[in-house]
């Protein structure tokens, strides 16, 4: 059903830290999404059991890691590092992981230049590229072996300090941008992707709480199990106009949750519809952004459900959560810590990032507001 | 009165013989081999000395001896001064490791005269505990090598034997040629000095079909008459008491994957499979009951190669990756050339839990949606780790005690 040229296993990049002047004149893989729209069902569980087999985007991508894995060039298998359950009634999720490195996020400075320029600062990327996917033009998606990679994609880079299997970046080609954050159209670029790759072990992650835009600030990973957010109770806090589950696939309407009793206050966003859904979101991301609010996103469920979580800075450390942690998937570097970690702990750490009662309410009306007012337009576009 | 006695040991011996069959499948099991085409022997492990229990109906033609004279006597009987001692040690490993083993060999007949054969040794084991009942052994004569067809017909056989052994080097006449004349088994001297001058001979992919489908057949009638006791016998062992389910969710997500695969658990004894995908099932022409709790051996064949099966071994001793390739068996006992990848696959606790064996028929036309077979393969391997490593597949591992 793909219209594909069979992709080799050659890799033209070797050795970590490659400065990115070595993109000029390199050659990838590249994967162009299909035109046909995706029904995404927001209702749908995400158990395995209601996923068929997995897509061909899916099995591009764990084999592109694996084999990256295999040819040595990540600093760990994380596979290797011990999971355990948190005791209590959230089922945090704790990994113990001495070699991962926060800091190794910060290697990854910004990078204005397109690429393919010769003239660039030193920032380094820590991984592997291993695919881009870009927008195609036919109805079916096609796969595209060693070929420049295109001026408006998403590259595809493994992250040499994996925080779960599979853990990429996924970095746009900036030329093309009209700001140097995140736009609409690279949201739905993403969010797209989520949708192609169609397994619920595959999220996407979004730290938007640096001021500096930084380009790798969307990740993905697998894992197999719901997250503990996802587990988390929630209410709906709009009605679009059609509440029933038959009409919400006509009516394509964005509904607006918030989880409850859950450490860090977060709304969920969800839509079978993901053009409304990438409308409302960014919208709500953009006031944010104009508000100077910190916030992190998680898209899972194939990218019919974002979780936004707002949070207020540290005062102590001067730091945010990570998405996952947001999520309620913590990293920890001292087995001492790790084996005494404890629920109490993990929320009240959690709590501690989460907004101000009456700052969160406004931000839930703000995004209800956009959610109904772009209800409208949500077939328009 | 000696003779009475003697006769009377004699006869108890061939009852010991007889109950060896009898007491496994029913009696007509006999008659059913003796329709059989070929020369064959059925052997009894457990009775002392290893003796003979069956010889079927074409044993006499081809090795001249009468089928009465070789019942209670041990295999070794057709082996002689020049029968390579490596070939017999291969041999001897294959039944002591009770697996299935060919091996092209010099036999010699009643009258002394030797004889290659391609002799195709098979274990037949009892499905239920795994013990071994008998072995089976086929003798398939292997006709001289082609190059040598300049020769027609046996009349100018000796003739060209003799200009060989004069112009060729054949490194093997120096050792055995001592052996010839010191051996006190003196059977086929004269013979056996000109035939060493030949090379061992190989056996042509004829021979060994013939050999395989004898075994096939003989196992077919031994499953068939045997049920009639009570026991199935198959031509692997197969202990699948012994392994504890995979969780249900684990399953259900190992479902989902399309690549041919099974997977090991190198702690339980043996290295059984514990799950296999329907794509492998359907690769390799075995239902799912058939091998669970199996070891993957019953893939291999007399053409695989065993270094292959020990490069493999040592890498899941080392707890590391390899892709190999190698000649694999289908249940039907057709080869296929496989392109195999095999990887350890750690769950939640970070510990390895299972091997993942990837298989792909090189040879199959498939078009793995533009994928090169490589890719396809190591997406199964993604796969699998990601269901593995899930925290409701590794149970309850990873819940402090309550």
């Amino acid at each position: 059903m793909v219209s594909a040229t069979r992709l080799d296993g050659d890799y033209p990049f070797h050795g970590k830290n490659t400065p990115l002047d070595q993109f000029e004149g390199v050659k990838i893989h590249l994967y162009r999404l299909g035109t046909e729209e995706r029904e995404l069902d927001a209702l749908k569980s995400s158990a395995c059991a209601d996923q068929g087999s997995p897509s061909l985007l899916d099995t591009i991508i764990l084999s592109q890691w694996e084999n990256n894995s295999r040819e040595g060039q990540l600093a760990y298998d994380v596979t290797a590092c011990k999971l355990k359950v948190i005791e209590g009634e959230r089922d945090f999720v704790i990994q113990m992981n001495d070699k991962w490195n926060s800091f190794s996020l910060n290697e990854y400075g910004k990078f204005s230049h397109p690429f393919g320029c010769s003239k660039l600062s030193s920032t380094k990327i820590c991984g592997e590229l291993l695919l881009c996917i870009e927008e195609g033009e036919k109805n079916e998606p096609e796969v595209v072996p060693l070929t420049t990679p295109p001026n408006d994609g998403v590259m595809l880079i493994a992250n040499a300090y994996p925080v779960e299997y599979g853990h990429i970046f996924l970095v746009p080609n900036p030329t093309n941008r009209l700001s140097p954050f995140w736009d609409k159209k690279m949201f739905g670029l993403i969010t797209k992707i989520a949708a192609e790759v169609n397994s619920a072990a595959f999220r996407v992650f979004f730290d938007g709480t640096s001021i500096v835009p930084n380009h790798t600030d969307f990740q993905a990973c697998y894992f197999a199990n719901p997250l503990p957010v996802e587990s988390a109770s929630t209410v709906p806090c709009n009605y679009p106009e059609y509440q029933n589950v038959t009409d919400m696939k006509t009516r394509s309407g964005v509904c607006v949750y918030e989880t409850v009793d859950y450490p860090l206050k977060a709304l969920v966003f969800s839509s079978n519809n993901a053009n409304a859904l990438v409308n409302v979101v960014s919208e709500a991301c953009l006031t944010l952004r104009e508000n100077n609010t910190a916030h992190s996103l998680m898209i899972s469920n194939s990218g019919s459900n974002v979780f936004l979580f707002p949070q207020v800075k540290n005062l102590a450390t001067g730091c945010y959560l990570s998405a996952w942690e947001c999520c309620g998937y913590f990293v920890y570097h001292a087995k001492v810590d790790f084996d005494r970690a404890s629920e109490a702990e993990i929320s009240s750490r959690m709590a501690s990032f989460s907004p101000e009662d009456g700052a969160f309410e406004d931000l839930k009306n703000l995004c209800c507001a956009i959610a109904d007012d772009l209800d409208t337009c949500a077939c328009a576009e | 009165m000696e003779t009475s006695a003697a006769a009377a040991t004699a006869e108890e011996e061939e009852r010991g013989l007889a109950a060896s069959l009898t007491a496994r499948y029913s009696d007509w099991v006999a008659e059913e081999l003796d329709e059989l085409g070929g020369s064959f022997l059925l052997t009894d492990p457990a009775m002392p000395g290893h003796p003979i229990v069956y010889a079927s109906r074409g044993l006499p033609a081809l090795t001249g001896y009468p089928r009465r004279a070789v019942l209670g006597r041990n295999a070794r009987l057709f082996q002689g001064a020049a029968t390579d001692r490596a070939a017999v040690a291969g041999l001897r490993e294959a039944v002591r490791a009770q697996r299935a083993h060919h091996v092209a060999i010099l036999n010699y007949r009643r009258d002394g005269s030797p004889h290659w054969v391609l002799l195709h040794v098979a274990p037949v084991f009892h499905a239920a505990d795994g013990t071994v009942l008998h072995f089976l052994a086929v003798q398939v004569p292997i006709a001289a090598a082609p190059r040598r067809a300049a020769c027609r017909g046996p009349a100018l056989f000796a003739a060209c034997r003799e200009e060989a052994r004069v112009e060729e080097e054949l490194p093997c006449a120096a050792t055995h040629a001592g052996e010839v004349f010191v051996d006190i088994d003196k059977r086929g001297l004269e013979t056996t000095r000109w035939l060493e001058a030949e090379e061992p001979r190989v056996a042509s992919d004829c021979d060994k079909e013939k050999a395989l489908s004898t075994a096939s057949s003989i196992f077919s009638a031994l499953n068939r008459y045997s049920k009639l006791t009570g026991l199935v016998v198959c031509g692997k062992r197969c202990d699948s008491v012994g392994i504890p389910a995979l969780s249900s969710s684990l399953n259900l997500s190992l479902g989902r994957i399309k690549q041919s695969f099974v997977l090991t658990d190198r702690h339980l004894p043996d290295m059984p499979i514990v799950y296999a995908s329907d794509a492998f099932l359907s690769l390799t022409g075995y239902s799912r009951e058939e091998i669970l709790g199996c070891n993957c051996r019953f893939l291999s064949g007399p053409d695989t190669s065993v270094d292959v099966l020990e490069e493999i071994s040592r890498h899941i001793c080392c707890e590391q990756a390899c892709t190999v390739r190698l000649l694999n068996y289908r249940k039907d006992g057709s080869t296929f050339r496989d392109l195999l990848q095999v990887s350890p696959i750690r769950n939640a606790s970070g510990k390895v839990a299972f091997h993942v064996w990837v298989h792909l028929d090189e040879s199959a036309k498939c078009d793995f949606n533009g994928l090169t077979p490589e890719i396809w393969q190591l997406g199964a391997v993604g796969a699998v780790r990601v269901a593995v490593r899930s925290l409701s597949a590794s149970g309850s591992l990873l819940r402090p005690a309550q």
